[in-house]
C-alpha cells in the first residue's frame, strides 16, 4: 500500500497544479490552430507539443532528471542547442540556401522598407525600459519586433538567460515572437487598411527585371563583408544566411544547399520547437513579466508594420507617377517571411484582383531578415 | 509594474538613435551597391569583349542577339526532335515454351487437362 502511495506521490495527478493545466490546454491550442487554421504548421505543432511535453507535472528534485532545466536530463541536453545560440544560426542556413534575393537585387531601393520596419524593435526597447526591464532584457523583449523567431531566440539566449542580474525569458519571447509570426495574417491586415487609401492599395508596380546569374553570386559575398563589417555581433546570423545563399547561388554545391534547406532545417526546426515549447514550465512561464512581454512584444509588430507602410508612402512622396510603390509591401519588411509577404498578397488581390504584389513584397521581407539581424548585433554590441 | 517614462535615461535614446541609424545605413549601402552593380558588370562586360578577337566577338553578339521567334523555332524542332525519339526495343518474336512445374495442387487438373488435350495418347496408354 505504501509502495502505491510513493507511486501516486510521484505521478502527474499528485503534482498537476492550475499552472500546468493552463500550459497544457495553451499547447493543445497551438496544436488545435496549427492543424485547424493552418497557422504555421511547422512551428505550432512542435512548440504546441513541447509545451505539453514541458507541463507533464512531476516532483522535481528527485532525481529523476526529465525537466528540461534539470541538468542531466535527455530535454535539457537538446536545450543547450537554445541556451547556447547554436539552433537559430543553423536555421539561418537552412533559410538563406532557400531564399531567392533575385527581387531584392531587381529593385534594391525596396530594401529601404525592410529597414524602415526596424522601428518596431527600437521603439519597444524603450517601452520595455520604461516597464522596468532592464537594458538587456528590454533589447531581448524588443527583437520580437523583428517577428523572426531564430533572431528572438538568439538575442534572449545572450542578453535574457538568467545570467549577470538578468531573468530567464528565453520561452516567454521564443513563444511570442513565432505566436505573432503565424498570427501575421490577423495582426497585419487592419494596420495595413487603417494606413493606406483604396487608391494607394491599387498602386501596380513594374514588374522586376531579370537578375543575372553573376549578381545573384556577387549579394552574399558583398552582403555578407558589407553588415559583417557594420555589425560583427550579427556574424553568427549573417553568415550562416549569406554562406547559405551562396551554396544556392553557386550552383556548384547543389548537394549541401539541398541538406541545408530541406534535411538539416527540418531536422533543426524539430529540435528547436519542442525545446522552446518545453521550456515554458509554468513555473517559469505563468509570470506577470510573461504577459508584459506578450504585450510588449504586440506592440512592437504593430509598430514595425506600421513604420514600413509609412515609410513607403514617404518613399512616394519623392517618386515620379508609374514609379511609385504601394504602400502594403511596406508590412513585409517585418521579415517573417513568406508570410507577410503572403499577407500583402492576398491584401492587394483584395483590391484589384490583377495586382499581384507577390514577387515586389518578397524583397523588403527578405531585406527585413537582414535588417533584423544586423538590428540584434548591434543590441548585442552595446548590452552583451 | 507601472509605465515609468523617467527610467528611460539619455544612453538608452542614444543607443536607439545609434542602432536605428546603423540598419539603415547598412541597407542603404547595400542599396547603393546593388542600385549600380548591373551598370559597373556592364562596363567590366564591356571591357572584356573589347579584347576578344573579332571572330569570336561576332559570336557571343549573335549568340546574345538571338530573337524570340527564332527561340521559339528551335524549342518546337528540339520538342519535335525529342518527341519522335522511342525506346530501342527488341524486334525479334519469338514463342517461348511453356513449362508447368509439377504441383500437388495442380497435378490433377493439370493431369486432366493433358489428357483432354492429347487423347490419342491416352489410347495408347490404355492398351
Amino acid at each position: 500500500m505504501e509502495g502505491l502511495y510513493k507511486f501516486y506521490e510521484l505521478s502527474g495527478f499528485a503534482n498537476a497544479t492550475p499552472g500546468h493545466i493552463v500550459m497544457i490546454l495553451v499547447g493543445i491550442f497551438f496544436i488545435f490552430l496549427a492543424i485547424r487554421y493552418e497557422y504555421e504548421p511547422l512551428l505550432l505543432v512542435p512548440i504546441g507539443f513541447g509545451v505539453i511535453i514541458g507541463n507533464i507535472p512531476f516532483t522535481e528534485g528527485a532525481g529523476l532528471n526529465i525537466g528540461i532545466y534539470e541538468e542531466g536530463s535527455v530535454l535539457n541536453y537538446i536545450y543547450q542547442g537554445v541556451l547556447k545560440g547554436v539552433y537559430p544560426p543553423l536555421i539561418f542556413l537552412g533559410i538563406g540556401a532557400m531564399t531567392d534575393f533575385s527581387t531584392l537585387i531587381s529593385s534594391p531601393r525596396l530594401m529601404l522598407l525592410g529597414a524602415a520596419a526596424q522601428v518596431g524593435i527600437f521603439l519597444t526597447f524603450l517601452g520595455a525600459i520604461a516597464l522596468g526591464f532592464n537594458a538587456s532584457e528590454a533589447g531581448a523583449i524588443g527583437i520580437i519586433g523583428g517577428a523572426d523567431g531564430p533572431t528572438a531566440i538568439f538575442i534572449s539566449s545572450r542578453l535574457a538567460n538568467g545570467l549577470n542580474d538578468t531573468r530567464n525569458l528565453i520561452g516567454p519571447i521564443a513563444i511570442a515572437a513565432y505566436s505573432y509570426m503565424a498570427l501575421v495574417p490577423v495582426i497585419q491586415p487592419p494596420i495595413m487598411r487603417l494606413l493606406t487609401g483604396y487608391k494607394e492599395r491599387r498602386i501596380k508596380m513594374k514588374p522586376p527585371r531579370t537578375v543575372s546569374k553573376t549578381e545573384k553570386m556577387i549579394f552574399p559575398i558583398l552582403g555578407m563583408l558589407l553588415t559583417g563589417f557594420l555589425a560583427p555581433s550579427a556574424l553568427p546570423l549573417l553568415g550562416m544566411l549569406f554562406f547559405g545563399n551562396l551554396l544556392k547561388e553557386s550552383l556548384v554545391t547543389n548537394r549541401l544547399a539541398d541538406t541545408a534547406r530541406n534535411s538539416m532545417i527540418n531536422i533543426v526546426t524539430i529540435l528547436l520547437g519542442v525545446t522552446v515549447g518545453a521550456s515554458t514550465q509554468a513555473s517559469v512561464f505563468l509570470t506577470p513579466q510573461s504577459i508584459l512581454i506578450f504585450v510588449l512584444g504586440a506592440l512592437s509588430f504593430v509598430i514595425a508594420t506600421a513604420g514600413g507602410v509609412l515609410f513607403a508612402k514617404f518613399m512616394n512622396l519623392f517618386l515620379k507617377e508609374g514609379n511609385k510603390i504601394n504602400p502594403l509591401i511596406g508590412a513585409a519588411g517585418v521579415s517573417a517571411v513568406p508570410d507577410s509577404a503572403r499577407v500583402v498578397q492576398h491584401e492587394g488581390l483584395k483590391y484589384d484582383p490583377t495586382n499581384h504584389l507577390l514577387m515586389h513584397a518578397m524583397a523588403p521581407n527578405v531585406s527585413g531578415v537582414i535588417g533584423s539581424a544586423v538590428a540584434a548585433g548591434i543590441l548585442l554590441s552595446f548590452l552583451n | 509594474m507601472k509605465f515609468d517614462i523617467t527610467a528611460i535615461g539619455i544612453e538608452h535614446i542614444y543607443m536607439t538613435l545609434i542602432g536605428y541609424t546603423i540598419v539603415f545605413l547598412a541597407l542603404v549601402a547595400l542599396y547603393l551597391i546593388f542600385d549600380n552593380l548591373p551598370k559597373v558588370l556592364l562596363i567590366i562586360n564591356g571591357l572584356l569583349e573589347k579584347k576578344t578577337e573579332e571572330p569570336k566577338q561576332h559570336a557571343v553578339s549573335s549568340k546574345h542577339n538571338l530573337s524570340g521567334a527564332v527561340n521559339a523555332a528551335i524549342a518546337t524542332a528540339l520538342h519535335l526532335y525529342f518527341d519522335e525519339l522511342h525506346d530501342e526495343e527488341i524486334t525479334k518474336l519469338t514463342i517461348n515454351k511453356v513449362s508447368r512445374n509439377y504441383s500437388p495442387w495442380s497435378s490433377k487438373i493439370y493431369s486432366v487437362m493433358q489428357s483432354h488435350l492429347q487423347p490419342q495418347t491416352n489410347k495408347v496408354i490404355k492398351k
